[in-house]
């Protein structure tokens, strides 16, 4: 898809996101500090508007750049500007393309794990998003074609959401719980899953 | 626990307050949060910024070194804790004047990864960013493991040494490489003597006995590498001054810098009594004293105890050491 194609489908799927603002919350409140829901909410309307403004001649990367400056601005937080992070990281990987299709969403997925991992000294196992953020970057890699790809990272995501509500917390203010910490699945996890879902849902209505 | 503070959780905005009450024509509080402070005048057109930043406590470090020759911005954290990415974003524009921004604390783990992330926003606003970590403190890690090592009262020697050369016009990647020369060419070590008292638990942050200190202490109350019955002020300094001079290892001939500093509740006059035996050692290695500073530069609150620094200087750092600088709490006049 070209800037034009990426900039619609991303505002289509983050309004879809925003609905499940209420779940992520609930599940923030009982591992973390609750503020998961608004981040995930007020961070998809920032970007959503601040979409509208990206120029007919930006490239793909542009529209990473500007989705990671407003989610950051929108309500912040360390989770806030590890997206952020995440994000520019996947913009430098594009560079100059102008269309991005299955390998970009993998190597975006790849280069936002790795800086997250990098950033929050963090690693799978530790139920962060990386549990359900990495299972699907390697889903896209190995997928044959964009359709069969995004199933793919759905399915992978899931697996990895699943995986963590056996996990202990390591990272964040979750970590405090410890043992208590079992039983849940990570917040951030999931809101990654409800993005691939919600990406899915949009983009093959279309 | 006896504290001239009203609400705790207020305790941070106030004292920020209080700052930029007592010294308006020096320094502003950027943020409606009242946690980033910059120079009155920044940003400075074409001069690389420089911004520090972290948990509050240990004043003057970080906020009392924003000034002329110094630091441009701080963003400032709560207790011993560091502050937000946005806070540190918010220090970096007040602090860039076109030349990008050198962002210059000690290494911890919090401070670490918001000033990453702050400069991975800061890029996303076109403000170019470099880093440089203070990591002097030799007790927190063997020498093997200097990368490791935290950052302790040795990290303003890297603020008076990266402001000078901003002032003079270096580029940011100067500015950077003198702080980096300066960070490893500095070495660091404490004793404690009494806890500290964090105002909104109003517990000591651990425990010592009545007759015992502790050699090697961090500023938030790390374990050092011995406790031991309190000796005598001339075995502290010897057993501190033996220990960094085996760490920085200088050739008879050399230069050096000297920083005698006190952790908030030791007097000067102790201090001094510190220097007196540091400087007879130093004398006695025909190493050569080119400055000497003795006073509260980085503390703990009301933990009692201090520390010794020394950094290798060559000619340049030297001359930098002596540039003008004007703060709140540090001023140099030129080389004396």
């Amino acid at each position: 898809m070209n800037t034009a194609q990426l900039v619609t489908a991303t505002r289509s799927a983050l309004e879809r996101l925003a609905g499940h603002a209420d779940e992520l919350g609930d599940l923030d409140q009982a591992l973390g500090d609750g503020d998961l829901g608004i981040t995930i909410s007020s961070g998809a309307d920032a970007v959503s508007s601040a979409l509208e403004d990206v120029p007919a001649d930006a490239r793909p990367a542009d529209v990473l750049r500007v989705a990671a400056k407003a989610f950051a601005s929108a309500n912040p937080s360390t989770m806030a500007a590890l997206v952020a992070g995440a994000l520019l990281a996947g913009a430098r990987a594009w560079g100059d393309a102008t269309e991005v299709g299955r390998a970009e969403g993998a190597v975006l997925a790849a280069a936002a794990a790795e800086s997250i991992s990098t950033r929050g000294k963090s690693a799978v196992g530790d139920k962060t998003i990386l549990d359900a953020l990495v299972p699907a970057a390697e889903a896209l890699r190995d997928a044959p074609d964009a359709a069969a790809a995004v199933d793919a990272a759905v399915a992978a995501a899931a697996q990895g959401v699943e995986q963590t509500t056996q996990l202990q917390s390591q990272k964040g203010r979750a970590a405090w719980l410890q043992e208590r910490s079992r039983g849940l699945p990570d917040g951030g996890a999931v809101a990654m899953l409800r993005f691939l879902e919600s990406w899915r849902d949009t983009t093959s209505r279309s | 626990m006896k504290k001239i503070i009203n609400d705790p959780q207020d305790f941070v905005t106030e004292f920020v307050q209080g700052i930029a009450l007592a010294h308006p024509g020096a320094v502003r509080i950027v943020t409606g949060d009242h946690r980033v402070l910059a120079r009155a005048d920044a940003p400075v057109a074409g001069k690389v910024g420089i911004v520090t930043g972290g948990g509050s406590g240990h004043l003057p470090l970080f906020k009392g070194y924003v000034g002329s020759g110094l630091c441009d911005a701080v963003a400032i954290g709560n207790v011993f804790s560091s502050p937000s990415p946005e806070q540190i974003l918010e220090a970096t524009k007040a602090a860039d004047g076109g030349a990008g921004v050198l962002y210059l604390y000690g290494n911890y783990g919090g401070d670490v990864l918001n000033f990453d992330l702050a400069a991975d926003l800061a890029e996303l606003d076109g403000i170019r960013t470099e880093t440089v970590l203070g990591r002097d403190d030799v007790a927190s890690q063997p020498r093997t493991r200097a990368a490791d090592r935290r950052g302790v009262a040795g990290l303003f020697f890297a603020y008076k040494t990266a402001g000078a050369a901003a002032e003079r016009g270096d580029s940011l990647d100067e500015v950077a490489a003198i702080a980096r020369v300066t960070a490893e060419n500095t070495v660091t070590m404490g004793v404690g003597l009494s806890p500290t008292i964090l105002p909104t638990t109003g517990k000591p942050s651990f425990e010592l006995g009545a007759d015992e200190m502790e050699i090697g202490i961090g500023i938030h109350g790390e374990p050092g590498i011995h406790r031991g019955a309190l000796a005598p002020a001339d075995a502290i300094a010897t057993q501190l001054t033996e220990a960094l001079l085996a760490d920085l290892d200088p050739a008879a001939g050399e230069r050096v810098a000297v920083l005698v500093n006190g952790l908030g509740a030791t007097p000067l006059e102790e201090l001094y009594v510190l220097y007196r035996r540091v400087h007879e050692m130093l004398t006695e290695r025909d190493l050569v004293i080119a400055r000497s500073y003795v006073g509260e530069y980085a503390t703990s609150l009301e933990m009692a105890g201090a520390s010794i620094s020394l950094l290798r200087v060559d000619d340049e750092l030297r001359d930098l050491l002596g540039a003008p600088a004007d703060s709140p709490f540090f001023r140099e006049g030129g080389d004396r």
